[in-house]
């Protein structure tokens, strides 16, 4: 926790001279990865035989992990290590140095400890990634217009597949628990920072440390393999594997640091009062999905790890000839792989049940039907991965009991509706931009709801397995939904987090844009899956090109929405009109505090002291 | 929902107070929008999944054409409730820059909750109930099967299919099959995963290196067959697809003669 001397009245700058934090930033950073990258890359390769891929390999993954381990040691990651292990700490002026404190915009590029800060370099990185995913989603979609197409090589094709999936993957998993639950969530449970502000601005840069990483895969000749990286396809795949492993394996690491901080921060830091059943659900919802990732993601890093060792030292985990399976990756990518949906969609979701009752001007309805609908879905989502495997033949008597599973999630489901249907009964909804997305989640969430029961259910995926029914079915689901509740979060504590409003006119284009491409371009793709199109192909028959022909203009729509979005953030941050404190008139305390939001949030005379929960909106019934 | 009014005097019987309820504007409306979409749901299941899948070409795919078009009624009620609510507090929206009046501070309603839970409980349990009656009876057909199949030993190489037929003593890249006679796919693979996919017989299979994987089904219809790869096995993944046929017995065993087979 950071020790903040609140009795400080001037702000202490640490002695130029002496401190080497101040010295540090992310070009210190870059430069020491790079070399430590460069210099570990010429060192290994002089004793090795490169023709070999097994060395090839082995060196590149040692370059990889030198680079991020270089990179957090330029920026100054191990300054308070280095001093606990020496027996000393950081002191009470440097610590305040750490948290950015009068630095202006220099902050968003240090190792800054403030939650708001971290807050924003998420969002920034989020954008980005999103960005580049939707880019490769766009080439993806134009490959596919037409029958035929040779725009892109079959090769090219198949890492845009790949690398289009775990850009998106990344991003999704981040884009509502990052930029809002770092920088809206402590301030919404009336804490200063979070538990661990130095691990904070930790997963961030290990975070950012994967980007170039992932961005490498492109010049080491792509994966073959789609996100999944199934075994033993990645094995046998080119140079660019080592890219997508190193990747998974950094990720892992920022997503367990990310994820121990937020729950450890709900659970030790809410404001005096704040009991459980007074925590806002958004705070809930984010919590119970970082929870989820904790225990699932160690197993996608296990799965790469093996990949790996299979890469370089020759292990046989993944091997049949050297006594290994297949299906033990599957195994281990699903076991993370299913939880990871739910921890991408959650927070969704939990955005969405925060705005409604602001927009509604009415209590959430059935505070104790949300919980348990995110408990129940983050329960059983732990004992459905196997659904994925109905066709791979590992136990075809276990297909029975996952489909009772996963079947069984959609009454948790049905609760999430059930709370949004009755927050919204006899209220009048004030149709802002957040508000709108209310209405295009549910109709989202519904399709990709029952789209999920057909594919659970074991005859049907023997058609659906595999086709392009999936992917318009999980598109729905993360991108129709997850994706829809993190831009109405945006749209929402956007005042908040920029001190400036969005764009109402561009925010509506974009949104119709969006969701209206959305529809076009995703029912158009279950019409391919139905009529047999199989999944990641490059090149299709002619039967299914009227069906894909609708799908790519339907993709142009959207991403032109997601175009004028990007220009209404980016417009709006510099020239929007000034928010209020309270544009909305909501009871949260994030509202409560200005813009800018001081370095420790509150006030030292006046923590908040929550007396009631934050849904006390509308007039008594009889 | 909730079952209180604020702008009328509780009625005395609970047959009154329900008369009452589905008196009140936005409960006829939302009720009448929610006929409407389950109609629409209920029309699409019934024309869209038939139009759009393949021609039915086993029992399995007529099994599955059911299914699909089954779950559709099911969930089009679903699609009715959720679908007639929204689009009636759509229609009543506010719009302008400030807030709307404050609406009845509604924090729960334990009947609601609970019919609602104990539906979605049932259709869930419906739901899952048919799928396992569907898988079991499928089980059993190929079990019942399995005795006079025949048998055809299917190897996926990136990216070809091959198709050894031992009892005739052919390999082929074509999927020749005889109709209504029982067919058994053994499934392998010689390096990657791959996914045996003969689309107009609605089965499916992963061909794995490590061990051999097991199909049932009969072709009841005479046709040209697509067989796919539904799993991305490397660069020519999109590619890797062959043509075959559901023949008369007659046919085949010509066609079995013309590739220096051995009929039975």
């Amino acid at each position: 926790m950071t020790t903040l001397d609140h009795k400080t009245t001037t702000r202490p700058v640490p002695n130029p001279k002496k401190s080497l934090i101040t010295k540090l930033n992310m070009g210190t950073g870059i430069i020491l990865g790079v070399a430590f990258a460069f210099g570990t890359y010429y060192w290994l390769k002089s004793g090795q035989d490169m023709s070999r891929p097994n060395n090839v390999n082995k060196v590149l993954i040692v370059t990889m992990f030198m680079w991020s381990l270089g990179f957090m040691i330029g920026i100054g990651a191990f300054i308070g290590p280095f001093r606990w292990l020496i027996g000393k700490d950081l002191t009470p002026e440097e610590e305040l140095y750490l948290a950015g404190d009068g630095q202006g915009i220099k902050r968003y590029f240090k190792y800054c400890t403030d939650h708001k800060v971290v807050g924003i370099q998420y969002l920034v990185g989020v954008m980005t990634l999103l960005g580049v995913g939707g880019t490769m989603a766009m080439m993806i979609r134009t490959n596919l217009a037409m029958p035929g197409s040779k725009l892109v090589t079959p090769n090219v094709y198949n890492s845009l597949v790949g690398l289009h999936g775990i850009t998106m993957i990344i991003a999704m998993i981040i884009v509502a628990t990052g930029p809002f639950g770092n920088y809206i969530m402590p301030i919404m449970i009336g804490a200063r920072d979070m538990a661990f502000p130095r691990l904070n601005a930790l997963s961030w840069w290990v975070l950012f440390t994967a980007i170039p990483v992932l961005c490498s895969a492109w010049f080491l000749g792509g994966i073959p393999t789609g996100w999944v990286a199934y075994a033993p396809l990645s094995v046998q795949a080119g140079p660019g594997m080592n890219a997508f492993l190193c990747t998974i394996i950094i990720f892992a690491v920022s997503t367990a640091v990310a994820g121990m901080n937020i729950t450890a921060t709900v659970v030790a830091m809410r404001a005096k009062g704040m009991s459980w059943n007074r925590v806002p659900i958004f705070v809930v919802g984010a919590t119970i999905s970082v929870a989820l990732a904790i225990p699932a993601f160690p197993t996608f890093m296990l799965s790469m790890v093996q990949t790996g060792l299979d890469r370089t030292i020759g292990t046989g985990f993944y091997d049949a000839n050297m006594g290994g399976s297949g299906w033990l990756y599957a195994h281990l990518f699903w076991i993370m792989g299913h939880p990871e949906v739910y921890v991408i969609l959650i927070p969704g979701v939990a955005v969405l049940m925060e705005i409604l009752p602001v927009f509604v001007r009415k209590p959430l309805f059935s505070y104790g039907a949300a919980i348990a609908g995110f408990a129940g879905i983050a329960g059983l989502s732990a004992f459905v991965w196997a659904h994925h495997m109905y066709m791979s033949g590992w136990l075809p008597m276990f297909n029975g009991p996952f489909m009772v599973t996963t079947e069984m999630i959609s009454i948790p489901t049905g609760l999430i509706f059930l709370v949004m249907l009755g927050t919204l009964w006899q209220g009048r909804p004030w149709m802002k931009l957040p508000m709108l997305s209310v209405y295009a989640f549910l109709w989202n969430m519904l399709i990709g709801g029952i789209t999920g029961i057909y594919l659970s259910d074991v005859p049907a995926d023997n058609y659906l397995h595999g086709s392009m029914y999936v992917t318009a079915h999980f598109h729905y689901t993360l991108m129709g939904s997850a994706l829809t509740g993190a831009v109405a979060g945006l749209a929402y504590w956007f005042p908040k987090m920029t001190g400036r409003m969005l764009n109402e006119r561009a925010g509506y284009i974009s949104f119709w844009l969006v969701q209206v491409g959305f529809q076009v371009l995703f029912l158009g793709m279950f019409v391919a899956g139905s009529e047999g199109q199989p999944r990641r192909v490059a090149d299709y028959a002619h039967m299914y090109a009227h069906a894909d022909l609708i799908s790519t203009i339907g993709a142009y729509s959207v991403g032109t929405g997601f175009i004028v979005l990007l220009w209404a953030v980016v417009h709006s941050w510099r020239h929007g009109k000034i928010a209020p404190m309270n544009p909305w008139g909501a009871k949260t305390l994030e509202w409560t505090v200005p813009y800018p939001v001081p370095l420790t949030n509150f006030p030292d005379d006046a923590m908040p002291v929550v007396t009631s929960d934050f849904y006390g909106y509308g007039k008594a019934v009889k | 929902m909730s079952s209180h009014d604020h702008d009328e005097v509780m009625a005395p019987t609970p047959g009154a107070r329900f008369t009452a309820f589905f008196k009140r504007k936005d409960v006829r409306t939302s009720f009448i929008l929610g006929i409407f979409f389950t109609a629409v749901f209920v029309v699409l299941g019934a024309v869209a999944y038939p139009k759009w899948m393949p021609t039915v070409m086993s029992t399995d795919m007529k099994g599955i054409e059911r299914l699909m078009v089954m779950f559709t009624y099911i969930s089009a009620p679903v699609c009715g409730v959720v679908l007639g609510v929204a689009t009636y507090t759509f229609m009543n929206r506010h719009t302008g820059d400030t807030p709307p009046p404050d609406a009845p501070a509604i924090r729960t309603n334990r009947l609601t909750v609970g019919l609602w839970t104990l539906v979605s409980t049932v259709l869930a349990v419906m739901a899952i109930l048919y799928g396992l009656i569907e898988l079991n009876s499928a089980n059993d057909a190929a079990v019942a099967d399995s005795k006079n199949a025949l048998v055809v030993n299917v190897t996926g190489s990136q990216w070809v299919w091959s198709f050894n037929y031992p009892a005739q003593g052919i390999t082929t890249h074509e999927l020749m099959l005889p109709i209504n006679q029982p067919v058994q796919f053994n499934v392998v693979s010689t390096d990657v995963n791959h996914d045996f996919w003969p689309v107009q017989l609605g089965v499916k299979t992963d061909a794995n290196r490590i061990a051999v994987t097991h199909l049932d089904t009969t072709p009841t219809k005479l046709g040209k067959l697509d067989v796919k790869c539904a799993e991305l096995c490397g660069l020519y993944h999109a590619y890797m697809e062959t043509n075959g046929e559901i023949m008369t017995s007659a046919d085949f065993n010509n066609w079995v003669t013309a590739q220096g087979g051995h009929t039975a």
